[in-house]
Formats: structure tokens, C-alpha cells, sequence
């Protein structure tokens, strides 16, 4: 490998981003030849260490550097075949979108911005698949996810894509607060953050904390890699320029949480049965995952919109994955090798759909496959690349995907759970629906008005040719099926027998199922399909709400935390902040009555003292000469008192 | 040197003259005297970082002065790494508003005596964090708010006047429960010297010291704004000038939760750490950090004054502090100071105070900046200001991601420690279990305003075509504080050497 590869690869593009807004100063040439440079040295980094590890000649696996000694955190790189697996592919993927944007965001303002947060994308999400430890990939983890943000906004002048901007970053925030927890438990459990020592170590933990470690992990996963129930950012995601979608929403961002599952799964090598016990966890994995592939596939069905097609697509095959994942039971396992396969393969055909989509969209200015039609006349050879993706998404062999999907589902046969196989072929056949129906409804019928006014051409040849390159590797990725699995030491083979076997024929049944009927309707007769769709209103109904997940989230969650809020606020104007003048009109309050009843009574009580006694001493001075016998009287009396209170007291005191 | 925390309170001390008459001359004049001054003091304090580093001198730097000789009474003046962090960030702070102030306050009148009380207020702030004499930090402790009261007031928004009243009544109430703290550490010990009071509390009766230790967290707990005690805070920081909301939010609030650390948790509690009183008295607190925590980050979701949204933030910050301090004070009862929870918990609370000094400075100059631009000040009239104020808007976008705890800037690695001990207390106190997940849950709500704020402000479409980029030294301020929030996000480390040396023996 390229000397400091393991850590170039990340730390490269990371501070190569920084460099950007400089050299956009010399010229947009510059500027794009820059970033072009840049993603081609990280994809020869990445690459470069293929050799090693296929071969097994590793001389080390993990280095790292101290970051915060005092606390034992480090930084540092881990090469095991999952990280180069990942890592290969995302900085390959991400040289493709570059050229690609080369062509597509050619006169767009702003591009210094978003070849910025591209090359910071690339960097972080490919430093992600390479931590060695859990607090860096938790850091890049986020970054991530700002890197989401910003490019999902990059036409911030619009509302309603600031809106969507701010709904990907805080669904997906949900899911990074879950993931949080899940690292802050283990680091409690185990005191250290690093890969290796978990590895070590996982099988001392109470198997209550294991639990909720492992049911935080999938709350993380489920965010970032838009499962359900948190899979309603990623269709709001599309307001992003599609470049962006292929790249965060197609290919690399959203396998973060494949990766992170298929991570944890590794975690447990040394301790094997400790994963099955963990109570419920690996079937919840297991049954979102088919759930997803299911209730994805069928929104990709119903959507208008040609970029939900690809979107809704993403978060059904990535259930497939998941799906895959949850009945391995262990790491390096069937199940386990057929999500991380499938996750390249999706890759391949998932860019290409939205790259070729790109290039339609630029052309007609709508995103409504209802105006769309007949462009097959007009975009040859986007046509022809859209065959190639619907026979790679629905897994026609020889393309790659028949042979990840066969995997998949061969795994789940094993598990015996014949519901959960029913269910990931129901997606499947839907699948195949779906692909079909947007292949109909854009480039066969007639065309329509809008196609007939715009003027209709193919997109630029630099896009061609970046589709061109994935269209390719959909094809020949298949052939390397078997080299992948000894890349990933695992143990599955794959031969011509897979091709011409009876599950290949069952698999083909079923998706004749799916695709018939949408054929018939769409091609055929239309009329029909709208008496079919008004005869199932209440069905028609779930799917335009997106089977309501947004109103809920929208509506229920995020109106009832804001009316929470404007009640604290409520409380806070009225009743808090008035307590200090509450406090300071009792006080005056009483300052003023002291004045009144107090002092000013005192002051009166003295002049009434004063008055009376200069009366009385008046009154005393007339009186002095005529009342002498009064003056006897008077003595006597008092000593009567004083007699009698004597004896009174003489007595009582006996 | 054998002075130099002396001399880093008399500089400014010394100045205040000196800074009025330069002010008379030139308001800009007197602001850079006042950054040389903060620099200075920087420069003197960076000084004390070699003995603070080392184990022989027990980590503090120590200058013991006699103060009234008749009455044999001494005064000491320390650092350690808490202190110095603190009080570095400080000076960072104090640089980077009188820098502010030249562009922002140019318009206005009696900048001299404006310039002239930020220095009072630079000698307040420095000393409370670098004395151990409890009559000094008392001292200083007020000096911090009078000379806020009159910049507050006189140069201040809508009805300043009453919001600083408001301000000055509430801390200074609370000041009245400090002075009771410390006149009853003074009547049972006879010293008014930090850690000698902590030895000498040791053998007092645990009845009088938990009424010390509960006044003193109240009034502290006052200055620090939480809930329910907070009242003060949304209009004394949206009412100042911008430049000093950001050192009130930044710095007098922090000096709070310091003060908390060091002599609630540091001097008083030591003393009644083996009675029952003491984790009941951690419980409340984190309680009552977990109802700010959720209370600021709500109400600021739903504020529509710029500054409110920031005020109402800091109030939510100072729950994870507060919170963050309990975890704390129960690694004192359940752990050694060498061990792995003692340290972490220590670096997330300090660090995050620190953090949290810088970012909100700056988001609170950024704030202020885009108001100098524009004379409104609710955000859902703002809209597309980024592309008309990049400098502005891109270190509003620094602040408010470091204040919703986004790496790679400052507040995600403190909050991240501060969440990774609490997660190991949970297992010698499941009492934290549910504060714990409450805390995590307000996370999220702190990214929903801090989005909230960046959508209205800087994002859509533009409504207002005048507003241009802040001039030259508004700018240089800002992006001094946003290189900090990256640095800090990035590397951490040496503030935390400086706080792990902390040691409460």
C-alpha cells in the first residue's frame, strides 16, 4: 500500500476541504481540478491497500496517536476487510460523483461551498469506516450528518428545502443521541473506547447493559440508514441536487448504519453465542429490515415524483440488507457477507439510477413522471443505462445484485421463518414493479406534451460517462462475487449453479408476479389502473400519506413538543419572571404601610404623649389652690390601697 | 515571578483611570488599551502553567500576601488548572468585546466611562477566579455586578434600566446567601482562607454545615441562572449591548458554576461527604440541572427575539453544568481522583464551561452584529442572510453547532465526557438513570433551536437587501472566537491537563 494509506485516506480529503475556498480564489478551473486531484489521490489511498489485505500480508493492523492522554482517548486507524471494504468504495464512488458534478453543477453559484463540504463528506465518512475506536467514529459519525445538511440545503434560498435541510439533521440526530448512549454505556462498561479492547472484553458485560447497548446501536442505525420507523428524511433528502443524493442518500451515508451494525457484529468474534442471547434484538433486526423492504418498495410504487423512485428504492434495499444481517447469527457469516455484498451492488445500480435521473431531470425542468414519456426516442442512451438498472436493481443474473439478493434470501430460507421470507419476496416482486413502472411511465408510452416543448437531449458527455463507469461495474461486479468473499474471509461460493437452479426459477415466478400486472396497467391500459386505484381508496389513502409517518411526526410530535414549549413559555411570561415584581410589590408593599401604620403612628403617639401632658400639667397648674382637701383625699386614699394590697399579699403568701 | 497574579489584578486595576481619560480622547484607542491589558494579563497568567503542571507544588501556584498586619490577616491568590482555564477564556473573552465594542458602540455616547467600567468589570471577573480568600472572592464577586448594572443600563435596549434593576436586585440576593455562607464559615473556622476552611470544616458539626453548603449553592445557583432561579437572565442578556452579553453569558454565568466547584463542592462539602444529606443534596441539584436543561432549550425553541433564543440557551447550558457538577460531586463520594470517572466527569464539567464561554460569546457577537446590521430584532422577520454576510454567517453557524454539540467544535467533546460520566455514576447511583436519558433527549432539542435560528436568520429567501458584512474589527472578533471553538473541538488536550490536575485533598 501507498506509504501513511490508512490514515491519508481520511485525513487528506479532511484537510484538503480547508484548502478550497483558497484556491477558488485562483479560478473555478482550479478549484475543480483541485478537488478532482484530491478524490482521485484518496481513491488510489484507499485501493492501494486492497492487495494486503486480500493477501493477508498485513504488517499491522491498527496504529493510532494519543489525543487526550490523561483520559486514555486516541486517535487512530483500523484495516480489517469491512473498513477497506467500505472505504474503497466510498472514495471511489465519491471520484465518480465529482466528475459527475463537474457536468451537473457546471453555473450553479455557491460551488465553492459545496466541493467544500464534498471533500469534508468524503474525508469523514471514509475516517468513519477507518476508526479505530468508538468516540472517532462517533465524531465522524456527526460530521457526517452536518456534511448531510449543508449539501441537502445547498439551494438555501428555497423554504421548503431549509425545511427539508433541518428535517435530516435532526431526524438523523435522533438516532446519533441513541448511538451516544450506546458508546457511553459501553465505555462505562469497559472503560476504553477502542475496537480491539471490546473485542477483547464484550463477553464481560451483564447481558441487561449488552441489551440496551445493542438496542441503542439499532436505534443509530435505524436513523442514519432510514429505516423505519425513522425513514421519512430521506424522501425530504431530495430536495438536494441529485449529485448529493447519489452520494450521501444512495451510496455512502446511509450504509453508515449497515456499517455500524455489521461493526458490532464483529465486535463479538471472540465471544460467538453471546450475540443470539441478547432477547429479541437480532429478530427486531431482522423484521425492520423486511418490514422496510416492503413498505419502501410499495411507496416506490406509488410516488409521482421520479427522484422518490431511487430514494424510496434506497430505503427498501437497504432493509434487504438489514434483513440479511439480522438472521446471520454471527460475524463473517452468510447472512452477514450477503448485506455487506449487497450493500456494493445497491451502490452501483442505486448511483446510476440517480445519475441518469439527474440528466432527465435537467432536461425537462420537472420531477412528475406523469408528464414524462416516450423519451426513449430522445435519450437513447439513457435509456439503455435505465435497462441496465432495472435489471442490476431487480436482480437479473448476471448482474451482481441477483447473486447478493440470492444470498440474502438463501439466508433467511435458513432461519425457517417463512413469513419473513414472504415478506422480502413480496418486496422483491415489488420491486421489480416499481423499477418497471418508472421505465413505462418515463421513456415507453407516448410522448408527452412537456417532453414534446422542451427540448430534449442528452445530459453532458462528462455525466454520461461517470454513469457509464457504474453501469459497467453493475455488470462485471458480478463475476467478482467470489473474490469478494475470500476478500471478506468469509465462506460462501459462488458458481454457474446459482444461475440454473430451482430457487433462481422460483425468484423469477415472483417477480413475473409483481411485474405482469404493472405492465399490463401502465402499458397496456391505463384507463384500467385508475378504476383499479380508485377501487382501493382506503389503500390509495395510506400510501399518499407515506403511511402517515410524516403527519405523525409532523403533526403529533413536533406540534406537540412546540405547544409543550409555548406552554413553558406561557408559564415562564406570567407566572416567573413576574415573581421578582411580585416579591417587589410585597416588599414595598410593606415599606409603605410600615411608613404608614408605623412611623407615622409613633410620630402621632408622641404628639398625643407631648399635647396631653403639656394639658394636663396646664390643667394641674389651675387646679393648685382649691383643692387641698382633694390633695388629703387623695393620699388617703392611696394608702388605703397600699394597706390593703399589703395585706392582701401577706395573706398569700401564707 | 514571584507577583505576577498580583500584577494580573493590578494591571487593570491601575487602568481604570487611564482608560477613562484615553476614552475621552478615543473611544477606539481606549478599546485596544483595554485588549493589550487582557493580553498582558494572558501572557502573565500563561506563566503559571509549568507549576501548575507539576506534582511538587501539589498543582497550584500559590502568592499569600499580608493584608492587615495588626489583625495578623493574610489574603492568598492561587491558580490551578480549573482557575486558570477559566480565567484564561476570560481574558480570551475580554479581548475579543472590547474588540467588538469599537465598531459596535461607535455611535453611541460616554464610551469612556463605558470603556472605564469594562475594566472594573475585567477585575472582577479575573479575580474571582484566582483568589482563595473567600472575602476577596466575595469582593469580586460584586464587583462583577455593579459594573454590569450601569453598562447594562446605560447602554442598553428597550427599558435597560429595568432590566439591569432586575439583574443587579436578583444576584445580589443571591449575594446576600454568599455572604451568609461566608460569615458562617468565618464564625465555626475562624479563617476566611479556602482550603484552610475545608481542613478546619472537617471537625465542625454536620448540622451547620449542610445550612452553609445549601446557602452558599443557593446564592451561587442564583448567578448561574437555573432554574428556578433564572428569571434575571432572559432580559438582562437580551437587553445589554451585545459585546457584554457576551461576557455575561460567557463568563458571569460560568463564574457561577466555577464557584460552585470550588467552594460549595470544593471547601464545604467535603465536610458532610459521609452523611446522607450529601447525595441527597447532588440528586437535587442534578434535578434542577435537568429542569434547566429542558427548560431553556424549549422556551428558546419557541422565541422569536434574537437574543431571548440565545439567553434562554445559556440557561439550558448551565443545566448541563449544574448536572455535570453532580455526576461530579458523586465521583468525590464513590471514587478516588486518579480514577478514570473522577477524571472525566471533571474534564467534560470544566471543559464544558470553557466551551461553552467561547461559543456563546460568539454567538452572542454574531447576534450583535447582525442586529447592528438590521434594526429588528424578531427572526421570523430575518431571512437570507448568508450570502450577504458570510464572515457573519458562518461563525453564527460555528456558534449555534457548537452550542447544539455538532463536532468537530468546542461543546461536542465536553458534553460527549460530561455524558460518559454520567453513564458510569449510573452504575454506583441508578438515581441518574432517567436525568441521564432526559439530558440526551434535550440534545436533540438543542439542535432543533439552534437549526430553528439558522433556518429564520441566515437561510431562505432574502428580505432584506441593505444589510451588508460587519466592519473590520466585529469581524476579527468574531472569527478570534471561532478559531477557538475549532481549536478547543480539535484539540482539546491542553485544557484538559490543566483541569485533570485538579485535587480536592
Amino acid at each position: 500500500m501507498l506509504p501513511y494509506a490508512p490514515w491519508l485516506v481520511w485525513v487528506a480529503p479532511v484537510i484538503s476541504c480547508l484548502f478550497v475556498p483558497l484556491i477558488a480564489r485562483l479560478g473555478r478551473r482550479a478549484r475543480d481540478y483541485f478537488v478532482v486531484l484530491v478524490s482521485l489521490a484518496t481513491a488510489a489511498f484507499a485501493l492501494s491497500m486492497i492487495p494486503e489485505v486480500y493477501f493477508n500480508t498485513l504488517s499491522n493492523a491498527e496504529s493510532d496517536v494519543a489525543w487526550i492522554p490523561s483520559l486514555g482517548i486516541t486517535t487512530g486507524v483500523l484495516i480489517d476487510p469491512l473498513s477497506i471494504l467500505f472505504a474503497s468504495l466510498i472514495s471511489f464512488f465519491s471520484l465518480i460523483i465529482i466528475i459527475y458534478s463537474l457536468g451537473y453543477m457546471a453555473g450553479e453559484e455557491g460551488l465553492t461551498r459545496y466541493y467544500f463540504f464534498m471533500l469534508l463528506f468524503m474525508g469523514s465518512m471514509i475516517g468513519l469506516v477507518m476508526s479505530d475506536n468508538f468516540l472517532q467514529m462517533f465524531i465522524f459519525w456527526e460530521v457526517v450528518g452536518l456534511c448531510s445538511y449543508s449539501l441537502v440545503s445547498f439551494w438555501y434560498k428555497k423554504p421548503e428545502v431549509v425545511k427539508a435541510g433541518s428535517k435530516v439533521f435532526l431526524m438523523t440526530r435522533v438516532g446519533d443521541v441513541c448511538l451516544l448512549g450506546a458508546i457511553a454505556l459501553l465505555y462505562a462498561s469497559l472503560g476504553s473506547f477502542s475496537f480491539s479492547y471490546t473485542v477483547l472484553h464484550i463477553g464481560e458485560i451483564p447481558l441487561s447493559t449488552l441489551t440496551a447497548i445493542a438496542f441503542l446501536v439499532l436505534g443509530g442505525a435505524v436513523a442514519k440508514s432510514a429505516q423505519l420507523p425513522l425513514q421519512t428524511w430521506l424522501y425530504s433528502a431530495m430536495e438536494a441536487p441529485t449529485s448529493v443524493s447519489a452520494l450521501l442518500h444512495g451510496a455512502t451515508m446511509v450504509k453508515a448504519g449497515v456499517y455500524l451494525i455489521a461493526r458490532f457484529f464483529t465486535l463479538f468474534a471472540l465471544f460467538p453465542l453471546v450475540l443470539p442471547m441478547i432477547p429479541f434484538w437480532l429478530s427486531f433486526v431482522a423484521w425492520i429490515g423486511a418490514i422496510t423492504a416492503l413498505v419502501g418498495a410499495t411507496m416506490a410504487l406509488y410516488t409521482p415524483d421520479i427522484k422518490g423512485v431511487p430514494a424510496y428504492s434506497t430505503i427498501s434495499q437497504i432493509g434487504f440488507m438489514i434483513a440479511a444481517l439480522g438472521v446471520a447469527s454471527s460475524p463473517y457469516s452468510e447472512g452477514w457477507f450477503a448485506g455487506l455484498f449487497h450493500m456494493i451492488s445497491h451502490a452501483f445500480f442505486q448511483g446510476l439510477g440517480f445519475l441518469t435521473i439527474g440528466g432527465i431531470v435537467h432536461a425537462l425542468g420537472t420531477r412528475d413522471m406523469r408528464q414524462m414519456g416516450g423519451l426513449r426516442k430522445a435519450m437513447p442512451i439513457t435509456f439503455a443505462l435505465c435497462l441496465v438498472v432495472l435489471f442490476a436493481r431487480t436482480g437479473i443474473p448476471p448482474f451482481a445484485s441477483f447473486f447478493s439478493k440470492g444470498l440474502i434470501i438463501s439466508s433467511l430460507w435458513s432461519t425457517g421463518n417463512l413469513l419473513l421470507v414472504l415478506t422480502i419476496y413480496a418486496a422483491a416482486a415489488v420491486t421489480f414493479a416499481y423499477t418497471l413502472r418508472f421505465i413505462i411511465l418515463t421513456f415507453l408510452r407516448q410522448p408527452s406534451e412537456c417532453v414534446k416543448q422542451s427540448h430534449v437531449h442528452e445530459p453532458p458527455k462528462i455525466m454520461l460517462f461517470a454513469s457509464s463507469i457504474l453501469a459497467i461495474l453493475c455488470f462485471v461486479w458480478g463475476f467478482l462475487a467470489n473474490s469478494i468473499a475470500q476478500f471478506m474471509q468469509v465462506n460462501v461460493q459462488f458458481g454457474i449453479g446459482e444461475v440454473f437452479s430451482s430457487s433462481t426459477l422460483i425468484f423469477l415466478l415472483i417477480l413475473l408476479i409483481g411485474g405482469i400486472p404493472v405492465y399490463l396497467f401502465y402499458y397496456r391500459k391505463p384507463r384500467l389502473m385508475e378504476i383499479v386505484i380508485r377501487s382501493l381508496a382506503p389503500l390509495n389513502i395510506v400510501l399518499e400519506h407515506n403511511y402517515f409517518f410524516d403527519d405523525l411526526y409532523e403533526k403529533v410530535v413536533a406540534r406537540g413538543i412546540v405547544k409543550i414549549s409555548n406552554g413553558f413559555e406561557y408559564f415562564e411570561d406570567l407566572i416567573l419572571s413576574r415573581l421578582p415584581y411580585f416579591a417587589a410589590k410585597g416588599v414595598t408593599a410593606l415599606a409603605q404601610s410600615t411608613h404608614k401604620y408605623f412611623d407615622i403612628l409613633i410620630d402621632e403617639l408622641l404628639y398625643v404623649a407631648a399635647n396631653k401632658t403639656v394639658a394636663y400639667s396646664s390643667k394641674l397648674g389651675k387646679t393648685h389652690n382649691e383643692s387641698l382637701q382633694r390633695y388629703v383625699v387623695a393620699a388617703l386614699l392611696g394608702l388605703l390601697t397600699l394597706i390593703i394590697l399589703v395585706i392582701v399579699t401577706m395573706l398569700r403568701v401564707k | 515571578m514571584q507577583n505576577t497574579l498580583l500584577l494580573t489584578l493590578l494591571l487593570p486595576a491601575l487602568a481604570v483611570p487611564i482608560v477613562y481619560v484615553t476614552g475621552r480622547k478615543s473611544s477606539k484607542a481606549a478599546a485596544i488599551l483595554l485588549a493589550l491589558i487582557a493580553i498582558a494579563d494572558i501572557i502573565l497568567l500563561s506563566t503559571t502553567v509549568p507549576y501548575i503542571l507539576d506534582p511538587a507544588t501539589g498543582y497550584r501556584y500559590v502568592e499569600s500576601y499580608s493584608w492587615i498586619p495588626v489583625l495578623n490577616s493574610t489574603f492568598a491568590l492561587f491558580v490551578d488548572g480549573v482557575s486558570l482555564s477559566l480565567a484564561l477564556i476570560t481574558l480570551v473573552l475580554i479581548l475579543t468585546a472590547s474588540l467588538f465594542s469599537i465598531n459596535y458602540m461607535q455611535e453611541k455616547k460616554g464610551l469612556a466611562e463605558y470603556y472605564a467600567l469594562l475594566t472594573l468589570l475585567f477585575i472582577g471577573l479575573v479575580g474571582v477566579f484566582i483568589t482563595s480568600n473567600l472575602m476577596l472572592f466575595y469582593f469580586c464577586w460584586e464587583l462583577m455586578l455593579v459594573p454590569a448594572y450601569f453598562i447594562i443600563g446605560g447602554w442598553g435596549y428597550k427599558e435597560p434600566y429595568r432590566a439591569a434593576f432586575k439583574f443587579f436586585i436578583f444576584t445580589h440576593a443571591g449575594a446576600v446567601f454568599v455572604l451568609l455562607g461566608i460569615g458562617a464559615i468565618f464564625m465555626l473556622t475562624g479563617s476566611l482562607d479556602m482550603f484552610q476552611a475545608q481542613t478546619a470544616l472537617m471537625t465542625a458539626q454536620p448540622d451547620i454545615v449542610k445550612w452553609i453548603l445549601l446557602s452558599l449553592t443557593a446564592g451561587f445557583a442564583v448567578k448561574m441562572a437555573v432554574v428556578p432561579v433564572h428569571m434575571w437572565l432572559p432580559d438582562a442578556h437580551s437587553e445589554a449591548p451585545a459585546p457584554m452579553s457576551a461576557l455575561l453569558s460567557g463568563v458571569i454565568i460560568g463564574a457561577g458554576a466555577y464557584a460552585i466547584l470550588r467552594v460549595s463542592l470544593g471547601t464545604v462539602f467535603p465536610a458532610i461527604m459521609a452523611t446522607d444529606f450529601a447525595v441527597q443534596f447532588l440528586h437535587g441539584i442534578a434535578v434542577l440541572g435537568v429542569l434547566s436543561a429542558f427548560f431553556g432549550s424549549l422556551i428558546a425553541l419557541v422565541e422569536n427575539d434574537i437574543k431571548r433564543v440565545i439567553a434562554y440557551s445559556s440557561i439550558a447550558h448551565m443545566g448541563y453544568v449544574l448536572f455535570g457538577l453532580s455526576c461530579f460531586g458523586l465521583s468525590l463520594l464513590f471514587s478516588a481522583p486518579s480514577s478514570q470517572l473522577f477524571q472525566v466527569i471533571l474534564a467534560g464539567t470544566v471543559l464544558h464551561l470553557v466551551n461553552h464561554a467561547v461559543s456563546k460569546g460568539l454567538f452572542f457577537l454574531s447576534a450583535g452584529a447582525i442586529m447592528k446590521q438590521l434594526e429588528i430584532r424578531d427572526i421570523r422577520e430575518m431571512g437570507g442572510l448568508a450570502g450577504q454576510m458570510p464572515i457573519t454567517a458562518t461563525s453564527s453557524t460555528i456558534a449555534a453547532l457548537s452550542i447544539a454539540g455538532v463536532p468537530p467544535f468546542a461543546c461536542f467533546i465536553s458534553e460527549f465526557l460530561i455524558f460518559v460520566g454520567a453513564f458510569q455514576v449510573i452504575s454506583s447511583d441508578g438515581f441518574y438513570l432517567l436525568p441521564t436519558a432526559l439530558m440526551l433527549v434535550a440534545t436533540v432539542l438543542s439542535l432543533a433551536y439552534a437549526l430553528r435560528y439558522l433556518s429564520h436568520v441566515f437561510l431562505g429567501p432574502r428580505k432584506h437587501e441593505e444589510a451588508k458584512e460587519a466592519p473590520f474589527f466585529m469581524k476579527s472578533a468574531m472569527l478570534i472566537l471561532a478559531a477557538f471553538v475549532i481549536i478547543l473541538g480539535i484539540y482539546p488536550t491542553f485544557f484538559i491537563n490543566l483541569i485533570n490536575t485538579l485535587s480536592f485533598v
